[in-house]
């Protein structure tokens, strides 16, 4: 009877162990290159107020006003800031995952507890310190199981309610930068080619000076590329993290399988490719 | 007509610009061809429409915060759950320590050992035990 009931035990215990002992690595590492990914925002060198202090600028110098001249940016601090609250709550959201993704967040320490029980002097009571170190460790298992197991169906309940307005927020998020700032600086380079055309066109000036206004112009226009470039990189780092987090919540019941892994591995690797792009733009 | 969304907005905006692509490539072709008045004219009015273009990649911008207002207030309950999920998890562990805690106070009562309670008591009291 006692062997039975030893048996079941250990069978009990497998079946946890078997169930709940997941790994949870692959959406942590994930989670953890999305962060990487999205953070560069804060190092994009173009928003909306600079492009309208750009644009404010120009028409000072067609003017050829410097005094006097004030930039109304209103309406460009609060897109900025709109793109900002998007970004911000997205970035948050990965940093949650991650939180809870993290393996060693259920790997609890016994040790102490084990230590006190089996030095402890409780008069009558003595207990062997190997039995301790048994109950002890049977103990944390069965603890990590059923947290494990707890940790797994809420991120699996959070990925399945977060995608889609996890989506909604990138796709706005990239609306915002490579749709309408992108837009903004094509106008902007419109603004300026208009401007240098009579410049460049007119006959009245030396050769010299049509020289210098032609040099000037592109010089300005190969910057403002640069910076829809980065802009342009940023919207492909926007892309691969809601791509990954589709894979995850189309893969969500089966968080352990090698396939899945493979896949947000790849995401990964893009994200980290796209993240160091960025970093060679801004140096 | 209803409110316009961000996209419609974007949409709008991309179509002036194009617009104004075009306005600015018949100056630029046709400059030799234009009076002075005339191009001055054509000038000022690809000017106005690069203007209300990029004012409407602005408004689009703006009128992003009305149509992803439901997707932000999602992301943030599940965002704040996540965060009370792992304060949980990490009170699994806080909960182990303060029991260390207690066993170690209950042997030094046993034996009687004044320091051994000191020490105790004191690691109890600590806010992180």
């Amino acid at each position: 009877m006692q062997k039975l009931l030893s048996n079941i035990l250990v069978l009990i215990l497998a079946a946890i162990t078997s169930t709940s002992c997941v790994n949870l690595k692959h959406v942590g590492e994930f989670s953890e290159s999305s962060i990487e990914g999205i953070e560069k925002f804060e190092a994009l060198s173009y928003n909306f107020e600079r492009n309208c202090t750009d644009e404010c600028l120009q028409k000072g110098i067609e003017k050829l006003k410097i005094h006097g001249q004030t930039c109304v940016c209103t309406a460009d601090k609060k897109a900025d800031s709109i793109t900002t609250l998007i970004y911000s709550s997205t970035r948050d959201y990965f940093y949650g995952l991650t939180d809870i993704s993290k393996n060693q967040l259920t790997n609890y320490k016994t040790e102490e507890l084990t230590q006190t029980l089996a030095t402890g002097d409780y008069g009558s009571l003595s207990l062997k310190e190997t039995d301790v170190k048994a109950y002890s460790s049977i103990s944390t298992i069965i603890l990590r199981a059923f947290t494990d197991g707890y940790r797994r169906k809420k991120i699996k309940e959070y990925v399945t309610r977060a995608n889609e307005p996890l989506q909604t927020l990138l796709h706005f998020l990239d609306l915002n930068l490579s749709g309408n700032l992108i837009g903004k600086m094509e106008v902007q380079k419109n603004s300026i080619k208009s401007f240098y055309f009579d410049l460049i066109s007119n006959t009245e000036l030396s050769i010299y000076e049509r020289t210098k206004f032609t040099e000037d112009y592109f010089r300005r226009i190969s910057e403002l590329t640069a910076k829809q470039e980065e802009l342009e990189t940023y919207s492909k780092v926007i892309k691969t993290i809601a791509e990954g987090h589709t894979i995850l919540y189309n893969s969500i019941s089966k968080l352990t399988e090698d396939e899945i892994k493979g896949q947000l591995a790849i995401q990964g690797t893009q994200l980290k490719n796209l993240s160091r792009s960025l970093n060679n733009k801004n140096q | 007509m209803g409110k316009l969304t961000a996209e419609q907005v974007k949409r709008l905006a991309d179509d002036f610009a194009h617009m104004a692509n075009a306005l600015g490539d018949y100056r630029y072709e046709n400059f030799e061809n234009l009076t002075n008045e005339e191009n001055l004219r054509l000038k000022e009015l690809h000017a106005q429409t690069l203007s209300h273009t990029t004012e409407l990649y602005t408004q689009s911008a703006i009128l992003v915060l009305d149509d992803a207002a439901t997707s932000l207030a999602q992301i943030n309950t599940i965002t704040l759950e996540t965060k009370k999920l792992y304060k949980k998890l990490v009170g699994v562990q806080k909960v182990l320590d303060r029991a260390t805690s207690v066993l170690t106070l209950a042997t030094a009562i046993i034996t009687l050992d004044a320091k051994g309670i000191t020490n105790s008591v004191k690691k109890l009291l600590a806010p992180d035990s």
